[in-house]
């Protein structure tokens, strides 16, 4: 296995990008970006501040037209296409945005419900009782069902915005950042989740993160962002014996050591 | 059926026996689930022949099994698996919270009504007290609290950048008030006196009257809009951490804004309102632009001018008032932010228009007819 960001030919890609030009006037972000991202995996996707993690995921899922390049998710390309013909695509992933982006006017059941309720015609009762085990399995209390965001705390509302992200059964999840901000016990409360999701609903995980113990703790491959493309992407072993400066520092600092360590 | 449930009916030993085959998702869950519900209690649920299961398909199932005693045969170790964690995630979750209904909800939420308009009202009083603290701190030592480019930048959003749109709503004003009063007063053969009806009608009233209504919704709006943001941003608590007080950064730059470019507004709007009278009777009733000016010069006492110059700061000082204060009540959502916004507005007009009647009431009492 090598790490080259791009999977050899016969193994199945959930998500393809070729020749990816992203650039905000003048700065240019990513740049003959290539990246692929195998069915099943939790994939990590780190890089420096301002390499354009966040930017690459917002092309992915559609929210950032990219300037030139494919990108293919679940079989469909997902450049140009209009919002009809998207659905079908979106209703197969689910987002976790990295400030919860909760719907602020709605209860945290509520929440979970939009998607079911925008996608499917089934009978109050069922949706409740889905809202009710989805808000279960993130983690949450019982009680922070009839909450409204501003009333929940902050590792609360990574939850809720991952039981939203659930409510469809996708198959693919994206986390932007899932534990930044929570607690070390919370952080690792919710790396066992997503490890145990992922092995009972067959997920394919794309996770953009900083936590090197989450790297080390649920990613199956890591992806390096950096130099506005995508230089490697494989085990954390096979990246560090790639010769790149930026790699060694991260993974070799005194963080990445003790991350490794644990 | 290759990928749908089959109710196996056609057997009277198997008549209690549910068949699922295929993908039991969430793309199936209303049928499913209508199914389920059609079979007696204690039927037994073959699953061997599914395929591929969600987290949907699994809570149907274990409803099933928990409130209708089913019997659950042929599931894979990975659908065991399933089962069990939505066993596991069951809970009972209300989705939304408990209101009281009827009489004694509706007796509650005018009981709430009460005391948050009495909240509002000591709240409003508190703020003025701190306003009122802000300035004069600012006024003792100026070199040091006077904030000119902020002062300055506020002067530019409420007073510069509001010429264009109150100059052109007073100018119309003007013309409909000169074409209502000549039409009326031409029954009369007085529509000489529709010079009097502009003249005093836009300095006493109308100019600062219209002024103020659009600097609240253009700029009453926009302080509760920023401060209410700043608040969720926790902005103004870095503010007081870092030792800035909010009021004296950025609630006094706003209220001397409106305080001063209330009256220089107003006058504006009054000189427009009469140009636009003054050519609309111009062309309409042949009266030139010098009788024009020579009778408004007899008709118009210099009083009107000052009734209406001095209600003006006044009412700026209201709307800046209000406009910060409900910008500083703001917490928790977004919402809040429209919420305060729109009451920021509607209670800046409502106090303006309040004083302006105990204005009116005043200046006859002293003779400024």
């Amino acid at each position: 296995m090598s790490s080259s960001p791009i999977l050899p030919e016969g193994e199945e890609a959930v998500i393809s990008i070729r020749g990816l030009r992203n650039a905000f006037g003048e700065q240019v972000i990513h740049e003959n970006l290539d990246f692929d991202v195998r069915r099943g995996e939790i994939i990590g996707v780190v890089g420096g501040s301002g390499t354009g993690k966040s930017v690459l995921m917002r092309s992915i899922i559609g929210l950032q037209t990219p300037s030139e390049g494919t990108i293919d998710v679940l079989g469909e390309n997902m450049v140009g296409r209009d919002e009809d013909e998207a659905k079908n695509i979106r209703r197969r992933w689910g987002i976790l945005f990295q400030a919860g982006a909760l719907f602020s006017t709605l209860t945290v059941a509520e929440n979970v419900e939009v998607p079911l309720r925008e996608y499917f015609r089934m009978s109050p009762k069922l949706m409740d009782e889905i809202a009710s085990y989805k808000i279960a399995m993130a983690g949450l209390p019982a009680n922070a069902g009839p909450k409204f965001p501003s009333e929940l705390s902050g590792g609360m509302i990574k939850r809720a915005g991952l039981a939203r992200a659930l409510a469809l059964d996708p198959e693919l999840l994206f986390l932007d950042e899932p534990t930044a901000g929570l607690d070390p016990i919370a952080a690792q409360n919710f790396d066992e989740l997503i490890l145990s999701l992922r092995s009972k609903l067959d997920l394919t995980v794309f996770l953009i993160t900083h936590d090197l113990d989450t790297l080390y703790a649920i990613c199956d491959r890591v992806a390096v962002l950096a130099d506005r493309r995508v230089i490697a992407a494989g085990t954390i072993e096979q990246l560090l014996a790639l010769d790149h400066p930026w790699i060694q520092e991260y993974f070799n600092g005194p963080r990445g050591r003790a991350a490794a360590a644990a | 059926m290759a990928s749908g449930a089959t109710i196996d009916g056609g057997e009277t030993s198997d008549s209690n026996c549910y068949r699922c085959s295929g993908a039991l998702t969430i793309l199936r869950a209303a049928t499913t689930e209508r199914e389920i519900e059609a079979m007696p209690d204690g039927m037994t649920i073959d699953l061997t022949d599914v395929e591929r299961m969600d987290t949907v398909g699994a809570w149907l199932i274990y409803r099933a099994k928990r409130d209708r005693g089913a019997k659950i045969v042929g599931a894979s170790d990975k659908i065991t698996g399933l089962l069990e964690q939505v066993a596991e995630a069951d809970q009972p979750v209300k989705v939304i919270p408990d209101r009281r209904g009827g009489l004694t909800g509706l007796i509650e939420e005018v009981g709430d009504a009460v005391v948050e308009t009495g909240q509002t009202l000591v709240g409003l009083v508190g703020f003025l007290g701190a306003t009122l603290i802000g300035f004069y701190n600012v006024l003792k030592r100026p070199a040091k609290r006077f904030r000119l480019n902020a002062v300055v930048q506020r002067f530019d959003l409420v007073g510069v950048r509001a010429l264009g749109i109150i100059g052109l709503m007073s100018f119309l004003i003007g013309v409909v008030i000169g074409q209502q009063g000549a039409v009326q007063l031409e029954a009369f053969g007085a529509e000489i006196y529709t010079i009097n009806l502009i003249g005093r009608i836009t300095t006493r009233e109308l100019g600062t009257l219209m002024t103020a209504i659009m600097v609240a919704g253009r700029s009453g709006s926009a302080f509760a809009a920023q401060l209410g943001t700043m608040k969720l941003t926790e902005e103004i608590d870095a503010m007081r951490t870092i030792g800035v007080s909010p009021v004296e950064a950025l609630v006094v730059p706003r209220m001397m804004a409106a305080i001063v470019m209330m009256p220089l507004l107003s006058f504006y709007a009054m000189i427009l309102a009469i140009a636009g009278g003054g050519i609309f009777v111009w062309i309409a009733l042949d009266i030139p632009p010098l009788t024009f000016i020579q009778r408004l010069r007899e008709v118009v006492p210099l009083t009107d001018l000052w009734v209406g110059l001095i209600k003006a700061p006044v009412f700026g000082f209201i709307i800046g008032l209000v406009g910060c204060f409900q910008g500083m009540q703001v917490e928790g959502d977004a919402e809040q932010v429209g919420r305060r916004t729109t009451a920021a507005v509607v209670q800046a007009i409502f106090l303006v228009i309040v004083l302006d009647a105990v204005f009116a009431v005043f200046f006859s009492g002293i003779g400024w007819i």
